[in-house]
């Protein structure tokens, strides 16, 4: 058992409660060895505040529905942890994920796999 | 892996399958329903012997964004171009939760209103959706798929129907107002329990058969349960296990009859998935579990009540991500299966769904593909055209019987309501999505575009939904005019009796009505359910 | 303060580089463990009861403590969101851990923890546990009141575990009180109270609808009324007393376990060890000897 468990946050950005990916997701990460704590459907200023003080090392978010609720949550979190990584999963059109790339989120459409998903946790956390 | 190296041959609910099936698989108890033909029981080959050939199914494609005028301009494009129904889509941020715009969890999220729906928080938002509409001679679908919601929708449509002085008794169309989609499918933040879930659904069904002999008042989606991972027998096991759970609630009150009950619940939706003859296969179980159940459960002899209608609507998530027109052939095939088993209405995904709320675009091609199924492949001419084939008929019984077992296995958890309450139908969902993610992952599974055949030489791009700039502000300006413009003394007034009929034992839906007409708001009446009835504490699935 | 835990529990924080300083000693605090089997509405309880307390302008801090999976030593924490919306109060600190191996959750880095939490201005600090049966009686190593949280029908599971809950429980929750059940629980529980041996304090059987906020303020009523007997008859001082000595022992034997399997590596070690081997020495006159041996490090 390792003794620096990585700690990730894992929350829904939309009001519609898809649970099925990130509940696969946390699993899988769970199953590598990491601590996920999750949020469920959260709110900008909770989501940033829960990873303050949870002190996480990488945030996830499903995704789905405008871009521009995504981005805020971005934001708010940068503002209050500007090294955090951040990566999100869920129905996004391409021209948005694009967006989102540019700012430095990794985006794991439908389809993605888990060994996939769980590597990125990896080397986002600095396991790797 | 390939299509070469495939060892486990089974259906995809893991019925083992034979290379090839002969007179003496099909199981000696199935072996005398084979040639009775449409119409008669058990039903199995179809309701009607005439089968699409006196009516085909209905294409029902929901759409639905904007402001309540886009849905009034949409509905009125469909009825000039010869489709009689009416629909309304609700915006689920609003809706789902009976927020108003104003709650915080909405504004947090402004631009994702009106993209899945109108938002209606009053009586006026839905004038609006209505507004220079022939509603006494339409057929209506005006929403409220959500528990918690379903009153609300449903009275506002009979309120705008009563203020144009037309009597509810001639008013046609369906309500949902489905378990599976908010407490197993897509968990909402806040909604009320399963009781008092079940005895606003009991409200409903009372209220309908009293007033409204023309309106189906329910529809159970096991859809939601489907798309969430049950697979094809646990999707029939669950359903009639919600079923049951409300002809015995209709049974201890003792309201109406229960052949009426019956009859109100006996229109449902299905997902159709990917196995072709399985799901086929299913909607022939379906009907003959239907009768089975009724007959034996609650001594119904009236067959036109154990004919069972079903709706379906294809698998949104077998609509892929990745090169998103090979989605157009998934339809297709999903379709395909609910005609050959003989559905009343079909609904087609949209090819571009794993990437945001359908485009006009993928919404005339999912209408095309009905049309072409229609009219261009001769499946409409017989009806049950897979009747005899002895695989379909053995993968038939055989749904059945383990569509039974599941449901035993349910009502031994304590029934549908306990099994959402405790989790355990979520575990059932869950525990197929990590075998299948697996198998995916294994090579077990193969889906073109994800995991095999990922070359692309010609990419698709999605453009994508683009939002509704507007909904946002507009929805809270008219919140405002609202409160400003109303009788406020007859809105609490209205508020109170609701509040009071919610604690009481009375039936749910004259408050409500009363409430709607009183210019009374969504959050208002939501605020009072999560007062009265508190929140459903959502199962946590554990390892 | 939240890196600060994380290096608590990366286990820097103790004898560390961090020293932790004690609360002031005018300014009280206090720890309130929440126990009771999983379902039973603990996390929804404790939010309700966050909301309620930081609404009296009362400042509190919750560490929700989940098993860490024996197999991956990953962990689910899932008690936060049921507390998510008062955990954006500024009254209000939210922190969830994963077990780590540890049964029930509660260890010195717990301790720890909430000395951290104490010393950082949260004078009142939840610890939710769940242990591996219905309740985790280790929580009563670090809290001052303890609240089992119940539902009705755990009838059975009062009668099989009386002895452990009997010892520890100031306070009986009753949760998801408009269940079917209730009263007979409740009938239960007086029952194995009424069976105290006299002059024990009786702990207080309370009902509650965490998912309505209903009791909750009777609840919090109960912990305050308990936190103050228990100061003014003594007993705080005297459990802390108790716990502080147990925790002295489990530091000590910690590190003695440490000093101990770093020996076995040694040439000594194996010296000893060979002697039992041949049968000149019993295994108890080598491990005194191997006591005698070990160079003591503090």
């Amino acid at each position: 058992m390792a003794d620096t468990n990585t700690r990730i946050l894992i929350a829904k950005t939309g009001l519609d409660g898809h649970w099925r990916g990130a509940s696969l997701v946390s699993k899988a990460l769970r199953d590598a060895g990491f601590e996920v704590i999750l949020l469920g459907m959260a709110k900008p200023d909770e989501i940033a505040q829960a990873v303050v003080d949870e002190d996480v090392e990488l945030l996830g978010l499903s995704i789905g529905g405008h871009i521009d609720v995504v981005e805020r949550i971005v934001e708010s979190v940068r503002q209050r942890r500007p090294d955090i990584s951040i990566f999100v999963g869920g129905v996004v059109p391409p021209w948005a994920a694009r967006k989102l790339e540019a700012k430095g989120v990794e985006v794991y459409p439908p389809g993605s796999q888990l060994p996939d998903i769980v590597a990125a946790a990896r080397r986002l956390t600095g396991l790797v | 892996m390939t299509h070469d190296n495939r060892q486990n041959w089974v259906s995809a609910s893991g019925i083992p399958l034979k290379p090839y099936y002969t007179s003496a698989d099909v199981p000696a108890t199935h072996r005398d329903n084979v040639d009775v033909p449409p119409g008669a029981a058990p039903y199995h080959r179809g309701v009607h012997p005439a089968g699409y050939r006196s009516k085909p199914w209905r294409i029902l494609q929901l759409s639905g964004f904007g402001n309540p005028e886009d849905i009034n301009k949409r509905i009125k494009f469909l009825i000039a171009n010869g489709d009689a129904a009416i629909r309304m889509k609700h915006d689920r941020n609003t809706a789902d939760h009976l927020y108003n715009v104003d709650h915080p969890e909405v504004l947090a999220r402004r631009e994702d209103v009106g993209q899945t729906g109108a938002v209606m928080q009053s009586i006026r938002d839905t004038e609006l959706c209505l507004d220079g509409i022939p509603i006494e001679s339409s057929y209506a679908h005006p929403g409220g798929g959500v528990v918690q919601h379903a009153p609300y929708a449903l009275a506002a449509y009979w309120t705008v129907a009563r203020r144009r002085g037309i009597e509810l008794s001639r008013l046609a169309g369906t309500g949902q107002s489905d378990f599976f989609v908010t407490y197993l499918g897509c968990v909402t933040k806040q909604q009320i329990p399963t009781a008092p879930g079940l005895r606003l659904n009991a409200d409903i069904m009372e209220f309908c058969d009293k007033h409204l002999p023309k309106w189906v008042p329910i529809s159970i989606a096991a859809y939601n349960g489907a798309d969430s991972g049950l697979n094809a027998y646990q999707e029939l096991g669950a359903l009639f296990a919600n079923a049951v759970e409300y002809l015995d609630e209709i049974k201890r009150r003792g309201s109406m009859p229960i052949e009426h009950a019956a009859k109100a619940c006996g229109g449902v939706s299905f997902r159709l998935g990917m196995d072709l003859f399985e799901e086929a296969s299913k909607m022939r179980a379906a009907r003959m579990m239907w009768r089975d159940l009724l007959q034996r459960r609650y001594g119904i002899t009236d067959e036109k009540v154990m004919s069972m209608r079903i709706h379906c609507v294809t698998a949104g998530s077998a609509m892929t991500y990745q090169q998103p027109l090979n989605n157009i052939v998934r339809g297709t095939m999903m379709g395909l299966a609910g005609v050959l088993g003989g559905i009343q209405s079909l609904g087609v995904s949209g090819y571009d769904e794993a990437l945001s709320v359908p485009s006009e675009h993928a919404h005339q091609i999912s209408l095309r593909i009905q049309q072409i199924l229609l009219h261009e492949t001769n499946t409409a001419a017989v009806t049950d055209p897979l009747g005899g084939s002895y695989y379909v008929e053995a993968l038939t019984a055989a749904l059945v019987e383990k569509g039974w077992e599941f449901f035993e296995q349910i009502q031994n958890e304590g029934g549908f309501l306990a099994t959402l309450d405790s989790g355990w139908l979520h575990q059932r969902a869950h525990e197929n999505q990590q075998t299948d993610i697996l198998g995916q992952s294994s090579g077990e599974r193969v889906i073109v575009g994800v995991t095999d055949f990922r070359n692309d030489i010609s990419p698709f791009e999605v453009d994508g939904f683009r939002g509704v700039p507007d909904a946002y502000d507009v929805a809270a300006a008219r919140l405002e005019e609202v409160r400003r413009s109303r009788s406020s003394a007859a809105a609490s007034r209205a508020l109170r009796e609701l509040e009071t009929a919610c604690r009481g034992s009375q039936n749910i839906m004259p408050a409500m009505l009363d409430a709607l007409d009183s210019e009374v708001t969504l959050g208002e009446i939501g605020d009072v359910y999560r007062n009265v009835f508190g929140d459903w504490t959502a199962p946590r699935i554990t390892v | 303060m939240a890196r600060l835990l994380s290096h608590i529990e990366r286990g820097q924080g103790n004898g560390g580089p961090i020293r932790i300083p004690s609360p002031d000693a005018g300014s009280p605090a206090f720890t309130i463990g929440i126990t009771g089997a999983p379902g039973a509405g603990k996390s929804t309880l404790l939010g309700s009861l966050l909301a309620h307390v930081a609404q009296q302008d009362v400042r509190a801090a919750a560490v929700a403590i989940d098993p860490s999976s024996p197999i991956s030593g990953g962990a689910l924490l899932g008690d936060r969101v049921r507390m998510q919306s008062v955990s954006t109060d500024p009254r209000i600190f939210v922190r969830s851990m994963a077990s780590r191996g540890r049964a029930g959750g509660v260890s010195d880095m717990t301790r720890a923890a909430v000395r951290c939490l104490h010393a950082c201005g949260w004078p009142q600090v939840f610890i939710e546990t769940v242990g591996s049966g219905q309740v985790d009686v280790d929580v009563s190593t670090i809290a001052d009141v303890v609240v089992v949280v119940l539902n009705p029908g755990a009838g059975d599971e009062v009668q099989v575990f009386k002895a452990g809950l009997m010892e520890i429980a100031d306070v009986f929750v009753i949760n998801k009180a408009d269940h079917l059940g209730a009263h007979v629980l409740r009938s239960d529980l007086n029952g194995l109270i009424a069976s105290l041996p006299a002059g024990q304090v009786r702990p207080d059987v309370l009902e509650t609808v965490a998912t309505s906020g209903q009791g909750i303020g009777e609840l919090w009523e109960s912990v305050s009324e308990n936190l103050r007997q228990a100061e003014q008859s003594g007993e705080l001082a005297r459990r802390r007393s108790r716990r502080s000595a147990r925790e002295l022992v489990e530091v000590a034997q910690a590190m003695l376990k440490r000093q101990i399997d770093a020996a076995t590596h040694t040439a000594m070690f194996a010296d000893i060890q060979s002697g039992v081997v041949s049968g000149d020495l019993s295994v108890w006159e080598a491990a005194s000897r191997l006591l005698r041996a070990i160079p003591m490090e503090h």
